[in-house]
């Protein structure tokens, strides 16, 4: 007999031995373990060993009644759904068992379809607030985390500085003059460090909120580049970086938001000059995929090890060389590059060879232009089926 | 006098093992460092510090705390048991109050225990109380 790992039980308390039968048999075709028992004693004790997902118990048992039963399941295992049966049904006693907290209320005598329903139906309820358990448990974890983390984060860059101005003070002129500019140097370099972060915490925070404005328009995806790469050209020909853009104008259009895609794009241009080697490239290119546009911002860096791809894109994962100091940056750039890629309907991911470079790849909706007629039916059947646009809650 | 007082310094931000280095130096403490836990311990059996000063480093997952329960528990380290820890960290909790409940908070409890940034007073003389706790040099 095989059993699976999910194989879920469901008890049938009734003294009416056909009764028991054909439930037995209806639910187990189902799938389902089924035990069944007479009496409302026995059926208590072995829901407390079986522990089931669901019990089908009859209201009108000699002994303990059915509603006792349920009363009593209900009390020490609320999440059992109980499902009551009865030959005599009225509204009274259908109210009454749901009162008791019973799910639902099935009378005799019913068809096997309707028992399946039921059971289904009850089923699907327990998932279903199982799921939201156990939501509520992680977003309180997570919730956790992020202050953590943010305190953290924030704290550590403002505690150096503290510490560097407060020493220098404690030992007043005893140190050189070169260490004293050394650590003022310092002292600027992680003020600016805690700006940026907290700049890139904002962007983070603003596309999880409601204030984000999900207009998606026709970008013109070259342009975009060209823009970013002429911010650069300085900060990449002092690393010894080379930028070149293989996108044709006019060519590649893709439905989002202008200022995300400059982020984006902005994001992963920046690492792939900072991450390159002197004398290296980054190069930037694009193809047309199924209605997709695919970009791809390739440098001929120092590479991603394997280990670390699974957690490239979480919120302040950077990349540790081994024995080095940690890398600069916020370590939020690649976790906001993929929640504004995945808003605007497209996805991210990294090819990498360590000591040969990194290429990101990045898929977004190619933009159809619609005539004015598909564009105000759309926005109609929006409006009207109160169509409300999730933000980032993507899995 | 704190000459001849060795001093390991273990954070993983290395600015601030810049300011306070400078700090114990100019106290006449001679100061050794290392950046993880991990050289930490390294660290500890190369230089056999008198006092250790301990950063919680909570983004190596709370490191700090696995070095003061492998110096005051494992056999591996039983030699420098008796070392003083003061343990550093930005959050004002002690590890008491963080983890009431925690069964192992025997192991992971420092001799002392400061937040950042330090109040130099405070730390110059929580060090200096510490170093005085140190077994003397001289025995094996």
């Amino acid at each position: 007999m095989s059993e699976g790992a999910e194989q879920e039980t469901i008890v049938v308390i009734d003294d009416d031995y056909a009764m028991r039968l054909s439930c037995r048999k209806i639910l187990s075709k189902m799938g389902f373990r089924v035990e069944a028992f007479e009496d409302g004693g026995q059926g208590l004790e072995g829901v407390t060993k079986l522990k089931p997902s669901l019990v089908v118990v009859d209201l009108k048992m000699p002994g303990i009644s059915g509603m006792e039963v349920v009363t009593r399941i209900h009390e020490v295992r609320p999440e059992i759904v109980l499902v009551v049966i009865t030959g005599y049904p009225t509204i009274d006693t259908a109210v009454g068992a749901m009162k008791c907290g019973a799910y639902d209320f099935l009378p005799k005598p019913f068809s096997p379809d309707e028992l399946r329903l039921i059971v289904n139906r009850g089923l699907e309820r327990r998932r279903l607030m199982q799921e939201t358990r156990q939501c509520e448990v992680e977003r309180a974890l997570l919730r956790r985390r992020f202050i953590t983390f943010v305190s953290h984060q924030l704290q550590t860059p403002l505690v150096a500085v503290h510490q560097y101005l407060d020493v220098l003070k404690h030992l007043d002129n005893t140190e050189s003059a070169a260490k004293r500019q050394e650590w003022l140097d310092r002292c600027l370099k992680r003020t600016e460090e805690l700006q940026a972060l907290i700049k890139d915490w904002l962007s983070l925070a603003r596309i999880e909120g409601e204030s984000f404005s999900r207009q998606w328009v026709k970008a013109d995806l070259q342009r975009i580049i060209a823009e970013i790469l002429c911010t650069y050209k300085e900060m990449a020909a002092a690393n010894g970086v080379s930028l070149e853009s293989r996108i044709p104008e006019n060519t590649y259009f893709v439905k989002g938001d202008g200022n995300c895609l400059s982020v984006i794009f902005d994001n992963l241009i920046v690492n792939a000059i900072k991450y390159n080697k002197p004398g290296g490239m980054v190069t930037i290119s694009a193809e047309s995929l199924g209605g997709e546009v695919a970009i791809a911002v390739a440098d001929t860096g120092v590479g991603i090890p394997e280990k670390y791809r699974p957690f490239l894109f979480e919120e302040f994962f950077r990349v540790e060389a081994e024995g080095h100091e940690k890398t600069p940056g916020t370590g939020l750039g690649l976790s906001i590059c993929r929640r504004l890629v995945t808003e605007m309907g497209g996805s991210i991911s990294v090819d990498s060879e360590v000591n040969v470079g990194s290429t990101f790849r990045v898929r977004l909706l190619e933009y159809r232009a619609q005539t004015e007629e598909e564009e105000k039916k759309g926005a109609q059947d929006d409006l009207r089926s109160g169509k409300d646009i999730d933000c980032g809650r993507r899995p | 006098m704190s000459s001849n007082l060795k001093i390991l310094l273990i954070d993983d931000d290395k600015d601030f093992r810049a300011s306070v280095k400078s700090l114990l130096e100019n106290d006449g403490y001679a100061v050794f460092e290392a950046d993880s836990g991990r050289e930490g311990l390294r660290k500890v059996v190369e230089c056999k510090p008198d006092v250790i000063v301990l950063d919680i480093m909570m983004e190596c997952d709370v490191e700090g705390y696995g070095v003061n329960q492998a110096i005051k528990y494992q056999d591996l380290y039983a030699e420098y048991r008796n070392i003083p820890i003061v343990m550093t960290s930005s959050i004002e909790l002690t590890p008491d109050e963080r983890f009431p409940m925690a069964g192992e908070l025997d192991m992971i409890r420092p001799d002392f225990y400061l937040t950042k940034p330090l109040d130099i007073p405070k730390f110059l003389d929580i060090v200096h109380r510490a170093a005085a706790l140190c077994p003397s040099h001289g025995e094996a």
